[in-house]
């Protein structure tokens, strides 16, 4: 092996350890059996995850945060795809403008979309509620399905949707078995990056927060400025397993290259 | 597969049974009362000492929303004929700005008859939208092991951590009090006034080669935890908190000028529920108070109030402290703020 490839390999392995480091000191500290958060840790001990399930609002929240993610990520595929299918295909000069407005949330600042969207839906009359939760977050992760469904399709030859169609398929036919096939990949990357945004999402579900409709962020927020156990230790932990075992699934199901690709 | 109306108006209804009642907006209104917690042990304190006693006496429910007093404040903002919480829990700075707003109902005696418990200067600071009801202070909390000879004063504290003899872990602008009870309350025992932060920003150039700066609470707790300070600039019954979760090592001293009263507000959307009386009316309460103040560890503002034998040996009394002149503040807020930025920039 040539010193470049060892110092290469020597420079990965730090910037792992750097990477990986902060995140293994909070996931020790969640089993910790001291009422407070320190490391090295006194004695091991599961209480801290007890006491998720005990604290009522956490499982509220994340009841909430699931179901919101999920609604959210079924409406940005059923808005995104059908815009990331024209849009990817036609040659109007409007399609870049449109495009680049589609996806305009992702260079605005959380907080400000927030911020408006309150104001916004409470004029409309949606106001404080899950509803409001729902639009919102549809509008954050919409983004995501369109960019990876965009650039899937993009590297797909027209000509594959052409031959079905020389052969006879109806339209919806092409769609159904040519093109869903063939856009997958993009549609799981999108799902999975739409439902992570909307979890972990915090800027905007702050500002629609109330007794039922607060995500677990906002009440990890709220929990963690006037309570100082390692119980959002655990709760992090938890979070940091689902998305391991998110990623274990997606891979199993479309492989994790493809969607590397897709994105 | 075509789609018919009957078709789409039965995907709209599941849809929006999917959605469940809470997509419907959240209204102040009717037998039941939306009310604010901050989260954790606080919420919890909420429920029992004020929440239950409420809904025993008046049969009506409270739910309660967690959060933090801007956002509430914002929600209130987008719905001033409509609020959607009928009482807030409000920092003092955001507590003036919401009465001066017009956005919150006039508190009197009238209407709650616990005010009269309650001095009078705290509903004053509200601009008489509102009143505080719990209270802490910001003084010295120091390593024990670490810190043999604390600082008893903010003067002694400024000149020890300039010569290198502590570091000192303080508080980050990020962090909203920080411009009331660590510029405002070291300005004043140093001699400035609101409108001169000269002595206050001298202090820190002469310290910043041994300062550490916290962005929230907890940040400070780790600072000595970790040894990466030896002391700082807290509040006493986040304090008093550690040491009944175990942390022997820290202890908490009000300065001898006084450290700065912060405390936590309360108000009544207009519009918001009449029931929101009743409720405001049991936080003023006295027994409901000490329960209070016995699980958090803070004062309250009830004079009635009777603290156990341990909590009064902690509870700084408030003729040993300063309360800020929130409203004078808010004025030169933005002010400190652009000087802190360019001066200490943390």
């Amino acid at each position: 092996m040539r010193l470049s490839d060892w110092a290469l390999w020597v420079f990965t392995i730090a910037f792992f350890i750097f990477m990986i480091l902060p995140i293994a000191v909070v996931v020790v500290i969640s089993f910790t059996s001291a009422g407070y958060a320190s490391f090295p840790i006194p004695g091991w001990s599961l209480k801290w995850f007890a006491r998720i399930f005990e604290y009522e609002p956490f499982m509220n929240s994340l009841w909430v945060s699931l179901k919101l993610g999920v609604i959210a990520t079924a409406a940005s595929c059923l808005l995104g795809v059908p815009a990331a299918l024209y849009l990817s295909r036609s040659r109007s000069g409007w399609a870049t403008a449109i495009t680049a407005f589609m996806l305009s949330p992702l260079s605005m600042p959380m907080i400000v979309i927030g911020f408006a969207s309150l104001f916004f839906l409470s004029r409309l009359g949606f106001g404080v509620s899950f509803l409001s939760l729902v639009i919102v977050h549809t509008v954050i992760c919409l983004p995501y399905v369109i960019r990876t469904v965009t650039a899937v399709y993009r590297a797909i030859p027209p000509a594959y949707e052409e031959a079905a169609q020389i052969l006879g398929a109806s339209r919806l036919t092409v769609f159904r078995e040519v093109t869903l096939p063939l856009i997958r990949p993009g549609i799981a990357a999108g799902s999975l990056f739409s439902f992570l945004t909307s979890f972990d999402n915090l800027p905007v579900s702050y500002f629609f927060g109330s007794a039922q409709t607060n995500t677990l962020p906002v009440v990890m927020l709220a929990y963690m400025e006037h309570q100082f156990d390692p119980s959002i230790a655990a709760l992090s932990t938890l979070q940091l397993v689902f998305a391991v075992v998110a990623l274990v699934v997606a891979d199993r199901l479309y492989g994790i290259q493809k969607m590397t690709v897709a994105t | 597969m075509t789609l018919n109306r009957r078709k789409f108006l039965g995907t709209g209804a599941a849809a929006a049974s999917l959605v469940g009642l809470n997509g419907l907006p959240l209204h102040a209104q009717g037998k039941t009362l939306n009310v604010t917690a901050y989260g954790g042990v606080w919420e919890q304190a909420v429920r029992d000492c004020f929440v239950a006693p409420f809904e025993a006496k008046t049969g009506a429910k409270a739910t309660v929303s967690l959060g933090g007093p801007a956002q509430w404040l914002a929600q209130v903002e987008a719905s001033p004929d409509n609020p959607p919480l009928d009482v807030l829990i409000m920092s003092p700075d955001l507590a003036v700005l919401a009465a001066e707003a017009d956005l919150m109902d006039d508190f009197t005696v009238e209407k709650l008859p616990n005010l009269a418990y309650i001095p009078q200067e705290f509903t004053d600071a509200c601009l008489g939208k509102g009143t505080y009801f719990d209270y802490g202070v910001g003084g010295i909390t120091y390593n024990k092991d670490v810190v043999a000879e604390p600082p008893r004063s903010f003067a002694d504290f400024v000149d020890r951590v300039a010569a290198g003899e502590f570091i000192a872990s303080i508080p980050s602008i990020q962090y909203g009090p920080t411009t009331v009870f660590f510029l405002w309350a070291l300005n004043n025992a140093l001699g400035g006034d609101v409108d001169n932060t000269d002595p206050f920003f001298e202090a820190m150039a002469k310290m910043k080669d041994n300062l550490v700066y916290w962005a929230g609470p907890n940040d400070f707790f780790n600072h000595l935890a970790s040894g990466e300070a030896d002391l700082g600039i807290y509040f006493d019954g986040r304090t008093w908190n550690h040491v009944d979760e175990g942390v022997d090592w820290i202890d908490w001293i009000n300065p001898e000028e006084g450290g700065a009263i912060t405390s936590v507000a309360i108000q009544k959307p207009k519009n918001a529920s009449d029931l929101a009386w009743d409720y405001l009316n049991e936080v003023l309460d006295a027994d409901n108070q000490a329960k209070f103040a016995e699980i958090l560890n803070y004062g309250v503002t009830n004079t009635q109030v009777e603290y156990s034998e341990k909590l009064a040996a902690r509870v700084t009394p408030l003729s040993e402290a300063n309360l800020p002149p929130y409203a004078e503040i808010a004025r030169v807020r933005n002010d400190w703020v652009d000087r802190w930025n360019r001066e200490i920039g943390m």
